[in-house]
């Protein structure tokens, strides 16, 4: 199949790879090489061409670095996936570009990263946090029991699985992904699945890891906003100003967990949902440059 | 004997072969199945496992240890050798509580001893205390420096709270080392009793149904 576009979109200029905790990154680059660093971080089941627009957008004036996370897009499968080892993938490549970057984030990608610059303040210049502040409440409800069942009931599931299920054409991905998403277009998932898919005889398959996700434990929503205390960079935090599936959280405790945020600035761009800058991507870049730059 | 689970591949050790009622014992953290020495007294066949980056078994690819891994290590090995009473030590013990609770019908008692990474990283992210994960610490002979992070995690009381009062029978082996709060709690509930710190005494008590 040859390869979709999408307006706005470029091919990135450059790949490279990063090597962390013996997985192998993959990131997509546009702009020059010797401009300041952004790295850019996706959310849950996407990967790095999520940044295909606003990336070469922001290139006019960077270094832009979209991650596939480990597990996801074109990065090593890895053993196991915890949040811990994601935000150590991002600060590992920090620490391999040896200068101090800006990060962004989206969804979970927004919320690793502000704990990357937690981690390693030293190799963070700036935050933007594109609506990735948490579910509302535990997805998983008060008692943790049944919960871990079916989390051991998974493993036992999965214990030989190492491919998807095929799909009959890129459509049917579209579609899938689209009962989940449904403010995200046909037009731009046709383009963005297909880096995220792989074509074979018998169909289209998903390309990250079978066997991630496990999104339980004793983890509490509550524990967001106090985390963010220890965040020394400024943190620009974008939210759609629309209601969506996976964000933005209700606005009376999206305040409070960024009330913890020592330097913030809050920006809502209207019209988007929660792929704000899939949505917006001109609106995002402009906000994202202005707050870089200030 | 060997076990998958996942993409890893877990070494089990059958410690006694009689017939009889099933122990599996789980090391404490930095340990391995060694670590218990020679095959304690039991009316049925006991195993050892060694967890997920621990002795003979695989090493994660990519780090990402958490303990509820190593409760599907431990149900991995159910799956393989059918219902098992627990002993579980240090980190093992509040892996053994868990899988207890979890799997009450395969697991008629849990003995938890203390041991290394029973605390992990308290009750709750102390986020007062700079974070330094890339730091581990001296590397402990046998084992991947990577499950380090299993002496941080998070243990709220309130949490391991509903996995003791599902599980079938607790023992708990107390020596007068400090006690973290998911233990305080996991002694809380009605069917848990305070065992001799004698480990064949307190295995005697537990092979007691």
């Amino acid at each position: 199949m040859i390869e979709p576009t999408y307006p706005g979109a470029v091919a990135p200029e450059r790949t490279c790879t990063f090597a962390s905790l013996g997985v192998q990154l993959r990131a997509l680059e546009w702009g020059d090489p010797r401009a300041m660093p952004i790295v850019l971080a996706h959310g849950m089941w996407d990967h790095a061409h999520s940044f295909s627009v606003l990336g070469p957008l922001l290139a006019a004036r960077f270094r832009v670095i979209a991650l596939d996370a480990r597990g996801h897009g074109d990065s090593t499968w890895a053993s196991a996936y915890t949040w811990p080892t994601d935000v150590l993938d991002i600060v590992n490549v920090m620490r391999a570009l040896g200068e101090p970057v800006h990060l962004v984030g989206h969804s979970k990608g927004g919320g690793q990263v502000t704990d990357a610059a937690c981690i390693a303040p030293e190799l963070v210049r700036k935050v933007v946090n594109i609506d990735g502040f948490g579910p509302p409440s535990l997805p998983t409800g008060d008692d943790p029991v049944p919960h871990m069942v079916a989390f051991l009931d998974a493993r036992r599931r999965i214990a030989g699985r190492s491919t998807w299920r095929p799909y009959a054409s890129l459509d049917d991905l579209v579609e899938r992904r689209r009962a989940q998403n449904p403010r995200l277009t046909r037009e731009w998932l046709r383009y963005f699945l297909f880096f995220g898919a792989l074509e074979s005889p018998d169909g289209w398959r998903w390309k990250h890891d079978p066997q991630m996700g496990h999104g339980f434990g004793p983890w509490r929503p509550e524990w967001i906003g106090p985390s963010y205390a220890a965040l020394h960079a400024p943190m620009l935090a974008v939210v759609g100003s629309e209601h969506d599936t996976w964000g933005p959280l209700p606005e009376p405790l999206l305040s409070e967990r960024l009330s913890h945020v020592k330097r913030l600035e809050r920006r809502v761009v209207a019209g988007a949902g929660h792929f704000v800058h899939i949505e917006k991507p001109r609106e995002t870049a402009a906000l994202i440059c202005e707050f870089l730059e200030s | 004997m060997r076990i998958a689970h996942g993409r890893v591949t877990l070494e089990l050790h059958e410690v006694t072969h009689r017939d009889g009622p099933a122990l599996l014992l789980l090391h404490a953290l930095y340990e391995s199945s060694a670590s218990w020495g020679e095959a304690p007294a039991w009316p049925g066949r006991v195993y050892a496992l060694d967890f997920s980056g621990h002795g003979r078994s695989d090493w994660l690819v990519g780090g990402g240890y958490y303990p509820e891994m190593l409760v599907a290590d431990a149900d991995a090995t159910l799956a393989h050798i059918g219902g098992a009473a627990l002993a579980g030590a240090g980190i093992g013990a509040y892996v053994a509580t868990l899988l207890a609770g979890a799997r009450s019908a395969l697991v008629p008692a849990a003995l938890l001893l203390p041991g290394a990474g029973l605390a992990g990283g308290g009750a709750q992210p102390d986020f007062n205390q700079p974070r330094q994960p890339l730091s581990p610490p001296p590397r402990q002979p046998g084992c991947d420096p990577m499950v380090h992070v299993l002496n941080r995690d998070a243990r709220p009381p309130d949490y391991v709270e509903p996995f003791a009062r599902a599980a079938k029978r607790l023992l708990l082996v107390e020596d007068g080392t400090a006690r973290p709060p998911w233990w305080e709690a996991a002694r809380g509930v009605t069917r848990a009793e305070v065992a001799p710190a004698e480990l064949s005494v307190a295995l005697a008590r537990l092979a007691a149904a």
